[in-house]
């Protein structure tokens, strides 16, 4: 494994986040009226000497590069600095939100990635059949879909008139359980909104394999392995869908980052207490601080995701080495 | 021409997918001739059923017309789609082009930019700009091409980079032409089928951002949009299904058709390629 | 009886295909132990015979009659299984891009030994030992790491003889080679066959070679058939066939290759147009933060070029000698060295101060189906040139069609797109283009690497014509010896960016004095049975 590259690229990781760090300080400025103006505007005063107490509380009243080199050195600590409205540490509050958030994930990711690549192998292997259109119309169907309207959508069928599963939330509130009970209720309230957001990424899955697999069934390769006289289940496992795996590989990369990101919505319908209600409630209440930090852990995980898939990708693909 | 008009209206869903955004966009247009006093009037008791007497598509929360309110939110989210899509392509490609063509330092500029985009929350950062600039149409179409335009910018620059050797512009080159012309007349006129199809799913993706955005409630608030339909009768939704569920419809139907345009523009200006 | 028996075989290409049979009717024996070659142009069939008899037509090609007999049973009629079961084990075959036709992921060893064990039931060891003697046998060397390696860190002929290794694992009683060789260098290309050659007469196996080159069919067969449109012209022993020709079209085939000796009278002594001196291009690759890897593609050449001669440059690939041309003709910016056009310095010359003398050097380019725009009409891409430098349209176009009436295309075409047009016209085309700005330095790169052998014959023709009409000096780069013999007065043998020999043509083949060239003289196919 190339340490020398791996090394870059944390180094590569520590600059994006900082490049980060200053768009983002100088966006959220772009806000006309700032915090003070908001809880201002919350509590009913609104006089001028509150205001300006509340500015100096929170240092806002110092000329703008001090501000930022405060914050930057700061965050060099892995202090991601106190929360408007929370009066609680920034990276605190994240923390405790992030699991709820990569649990969501994770099991979307595995749903979409299981179902869409078996949805693509089976398409692929019947080009122009019924299953193949069958896919097809289905993937541009999930292409096409509101996600948060999906979510909905599905909550009424599944939890409103059918009364299966759980609505909304993590775990049962006030239920308390604890162990593998636990387990199984935040299992229950997963399957909803893990479903909803995986549905979109299936298509997307379902797709990609079958286009690749076509691909690679037309090289040279399967034609040699066929000459050889292998049966053809091995020729499907080890020459095509080993070779139209590598490119499911990027995309899984791609997908992780527009899930972090994204998520906003789907936890939002659902109230999933995650990093995407998080994000929703910081904008609203121009919680610069939480704010700032969201989009800074999400791009160092994301980054960090990314030196993984690429990692993958060259085991994958030998002829691919690490830092091309 | 034709020869691409015949292949792209064999294709049954490209064509029914091009009626159906045909027919939206009409009825987009005709909204206000038709219903002159807008989505916002009330017209009866709120939470009417679909087939309620002068109400086709029911009522909403607030008593006002289903199906007034489905054709001005046609306005909203086409425009919104279609202008962002619009900005975006035109600078993707500027950008694209440029540094598919010329390489060096400009590639790499760009390529850190659009990593950039893709690493942090892309959604997150739209509802800030969103609300940091003041929720409406304007700050909606600007935001959603902001984070869309390195996408169009990487297919452009895949183009570039592979068209840049072929041949028929080496060929062009070692006639005399420059490279502004080369650009122009060699490589974009080859490198627009793609373009083209990514930006008609781009139109799909931009109406969905949008909805996502007035859904909670950053969308322009004097205006109803499909999103702000759905958001606002959430509490409504187990008890009248009909006022979240035919504006998340319609969403889908026009994406889907749109989507299928795509797919069809895809086969048609690529008819080596099979299915 | 012979080992295989087709018997009158067609081929059905599937709906919307140019023509509905690739196999018309085609009747073909192979002995045992004996060598047979079909050799025929593209779109002949040939190859998709060869499929026919391993079952492994493609999707959507079926075959609509006829038999193939193997040792007595019909292979068109076996069940899928008895046929998986032959392939591999009683035919084998090997195919035409050694680096496509195998696993890129999948270890070499692995690939031996999973055709040994799909017939075999013997263990993984087992079956390595095998697969290292195999390999051992084809002339590899290094057999342990070879069998650990992977595809894309072997060498072309390396990779060819892991395929025939393969092919061999379960001494089979057939071998279909499907043009193993066209995509080798041409010292690779001469090695392969001879090895072909060899574990055939050792085997007593039968082969069944599929080319488009007679050369290569004078080299090794025994007996051959002349296949054209998917129907058999003339078969016969290969003395019969190359000697006494009883088809017009086998006699055009036959006289299309280009002799491997020069006929061309020695240059007309002029004072040199084109002087390159030390002329030097690296390449390095790697960005910012890695360590790059610099490649020294044309390194310290000097040649020099007069009106009215054709200096052939000749290198098999990687020898630089496209990065030449593109150097002498400023698509790439030299490193190092001058390039003189009637005196003046154009390698570093700046775009403004180039741009007018560019039209003194044209080139007419190797592919094809990407030398021209495919969405411009042939009219306008010919024209475009001219009116960058400001020849009024219409002129142009009344020049255009005089100058494609020179390069033997119909001037009513001109308003036609690039598709339309077949391989040779295209470059017909590309040569046009070059021709409109009335140039005194042509270069051509591979201008005939990509078109069938009648064809080509015609096109090389063409360009001696043109050379000589117009008083051009031409750089003709070639990978293919017979074809500089044909039409170059000198020739410059190039290897790994250096000059190896430079020489006038004949002297050069009768008497080569360095290695190199001699084993590139050698390894011409066909050269040893004239």
């Amino acid at each position: 494994m190339k340490l020398h590259y791996i090394a870059m690229r944390l180094v590569k990781t520590v600059l994006v986040a900082i490049a980060v760090v200053l768009l983002s300080f100088f966006l959220i400025r772009l806000a006309p009226g700032d915090v003070a103006t908001v809880m201002a505007g919350q509590s009913g005063y609104a006089d001028e000497a509150y205001m300006k107490s509340l500015r100096a509380e929170y240092g806002l009243d110092q000329p703008v590069p001090v501000q930022l080199w405060k914050y930057v050195s700061a965050v060099a600590h892995g202090d991601l600095g106190t929360s408007y409205v929370r009066s609680q540490p920034v990276l605190t509050i994240i923390m405790e939100r992030l699991p709820n958030t990569l649990l969501l994930d994770a099991f979307a990711l595995v749903v979409a990635a299981v179902g869409g690549i078996w949805l693509g192998g089976m398409a692929a292997r019947r080009p122009g059949s019924a299953i193949d259109n069958a896919t097809a119309v289905l993937a541009m169907f999930f292409y096409s879909v509101p996600q948060f309207w999906l979510g909905m959508m599905m909550m009424l069928v599944f939890a409103v008139w059918l009364g299966w599963l759980p609505p909304f939330g993590i775990e049962t509130m006030g239920a308390d359980y604890t162990g593998l009970a636990r387990i199984g209720d935040v299992a229950l309230h997963v399957l909803l909104p893990g479903t909803t957001l995986a549905l979109y990424f299936m298509a997307s899955y379902a797709r990609l394999t079958r286009t690749a697999m076509i691909e690679v069934a037309d090289q040279d390769f399967v034609k040699t392995a066929r000459a050889k006289g292998i049966r053809e289940r091995q020729v499907a496992r080890r020459h095509i869908l080993r070779n139209a795996l590598i490119p499911l590989i990027t995309f899984a990369g791609l997908q992780a980052s527009i899930l972090v990101g994204g998520n906003v919505l789907v936890e939002n319908v659902f109230s999933w207490p995650g990093v995407g209600t998080l994000a929703y409630e910081a904008v609203a209440s121009r919680d610069n601080p939480l704010l700032l930090g969201i989009f800074i852990v999400t791009a160092v995980l994301v980054s960090l995701f990314n030196l993984v898939t690429d990692i993958a990708y060259s085991i994958a693909d030998p002829r691919v080495e690490l830092g091309q | 021409m034709t020869g691409f008009a015949r292949r792209f209206f064999s294709r049954p869903t490209a064509a029914l997918g091009f009626a159906v955004f045909a027919a939206i966009v009409l009825i987009a247009l005709a909204a206000p001739l038709l219903f002159a006093r807008g989505p916002f009037a009330i017209v009866g008791m709120p939470l009417l059923p679909p087939g309620s007497p002068g109400l086709p598509a029911g009522s909403d929360v607030l008593g006002r017309n289903m199906m007034i309110g489905l054709a001005y939110g046609a306005r909203v989210s086409l425009l919104v789609g279609i202008s962002a899509t619009l900005c975006s392509t035109f600078v993707g490609i500027l950008l694209g082009a440029v540094a598919g063509y010329y390489g060096g330092l400009v590639d790499d500029l760009l390529m850190r930019v659009t990593e950039f985009f893709q690493i942090i929350p892309a959604f997150v950062l739209l509802m800030v700009l969103v609300a940091f600039l003041q929720p409406s149409l304007t700050s909606a179409i600007i935001g959603i091409a902001l984070i869309t335009w390195p996408n169009v910018a990487r297919v452009v620059r895949a183009e570039f980079l592979s068209l840049r050797n072929r041949e028929f512009v080496e060929a062009a080159r070692t006639l005399g032409m420059r490279d502004t012309r080369i650009i122009l007349t060699q490589i974009l006129p080859n490198a627009l089928p793609p373009i083209v199809v990514v930006s008609s799913m781009m139109v799909g993706n931009a109406i969905l951002a949008e909805s996502a955005l007035s859904f909670l409630g950053l969308g322009d608030p004097n205006l109803l949009s499909w999103g702000s339909m759905i958001g606002g009768a959430r509490s409504a939704m187990w008890v009248a299904w009909w006022t979240t569920t035919l504006p998340g419809v319609s969403i889908m139907i026009t994406v889907l058709a749109l989507n299928f345009v795509g797919d069809g523009l895809n086969d048609a200006l690529n008819p080596r390629r099979r299915r | 009886m012979p080992l295989v028996s087709i018997q009158n075989l067609t081929v059905a290409l599937p709906p919307g295909a140019d023509r509905a049979k690739a196999v018309d009717d085609v009747s073909l024996d192979v002995g045992a132990s004996e060598i047979v070659c079909i050799v025929g142009e593209s779109g002949s069939g040939k190859s998709l015979t060869a499929h026919a008899i391993m079952g492994l037509l493609p999707r959507g090609v079926t075959a609509a009659g006829g038999q193939i007999l193997f040792d007595g049973v019909d292979l068109l009629k076996e069940p899928a299984d008895a046929m998986r079961k032959r392939r591999g084990r009683d035919i084998a075959m090997i195919f035409q891009d050694p680096m496509a036709a195998l696993n890129p992921v999948v270890k070499i060893g692995r690939q031996v030994t999973e055709q040994i064990r799909a017939h075999r039931a013997v263990s993984e060891a087992e079956a390595l030992k095998q697969a290292a003697a195999l390999l051992g046998e084809m002339g590899l060397k290094d057999v342990p790491s070879l069998l650990k390696a992977y595809p894309h860190q072997l060498s072309g002929g390396q990779r060819q003889r892991v395929m025939i290794a393969m092919a061999l694992s379960l001494s089979p009683q057939l071998l279909i080679a499907d043009e193993p060789t066209t995509a080798l260098d041409v010292t690779t290309q001469a090695q392969i066959l001879k090895l072909i050659k060899r574990i055939q007469a050792e085997r007593e196996m039968s082969v069944l070679f599929i080319t488009h080159d007679f050369g290569v069919v004078a080299d090794m067969a025994d007996r051959v058939a002349v296949m054209r449109h998917g129907r058999v012209l003339e078969s016969g022993t290969v003395g019969d066939v190359l000697g006494n020709p009883s088809h017009s079209y086998t006699r055009a085939l036959i006289a299309a290759v280009p002799r491997g000796e020069s006929q061309l009278p020695p240059p007309p002594d002029a004072r040199p147009l084109v002087e390159v001196s030390g002329l030097t291009k690296r390449f390095r690759r790697g960005g910012l933060f890695s360590r790059g890897v610099v490649n020294t593609a044309v390194d310290n050449v000097s040649l020099t070029l007069s009106r009215g001669e054709t200096l052939g440059i000749v290198g098999e690939s990687g020898s630089g000698k496209s990065t030449l041309a593109r150097c002498v003709i400023r698509l790439l910016d030299p490193d190092a060295g001058t390039v003189l056009l009637d005196g003046a310095d154009i390698a570093h010359m700046k775009p403004g101060e180039l741009r007018p003398l560019r039209r003194r050097i044209q080139m007419v380019f190797q592919d094809p189906f990407s030398s021209l725009n495919p969405r411009q009409t042939v009219g306008d891409i010919i024209t475009i040139g001219p009116r960058i430098y400001g020849e009024d349209p219409k002129e142009a176009r009344a020049r255009a069609a005089d100058i494609l009436r020179l390069v033997g295309l119909n001037p009513e075409t001109m308003n036609r797109l690039p598709h339309e047009f077949s391989g040779g016209q295209r470059q017909r085309i590309g040569l046009a283009r070059a021709l409109m700005l009335k140039p005194d330095v042509l270069i051509a790169d591979e201008p005939v690497s990509a078109l069938d052998v009648t064809v080509q014959a015609q096109v090389l023709q063409l360009l001696d014509d043109v050379r000589r009409q117009m008083n051009l000096a031409m750089l003709f780069i070639t990978h293919d010896m017979r074809v500089a013999a044909q039409v170059c007065h000198r020739v410059m043998v190039m290897r790994h960016g250096k000059i190896v020999e430079t020489g006038v043509t004949r002297d050069i083949f009768a008497n080569p004095s360095s290695d190199y060239t001699r084993a590139l003289v050698a390894a011409i196919p066909g050269r040893q049975t004239k």
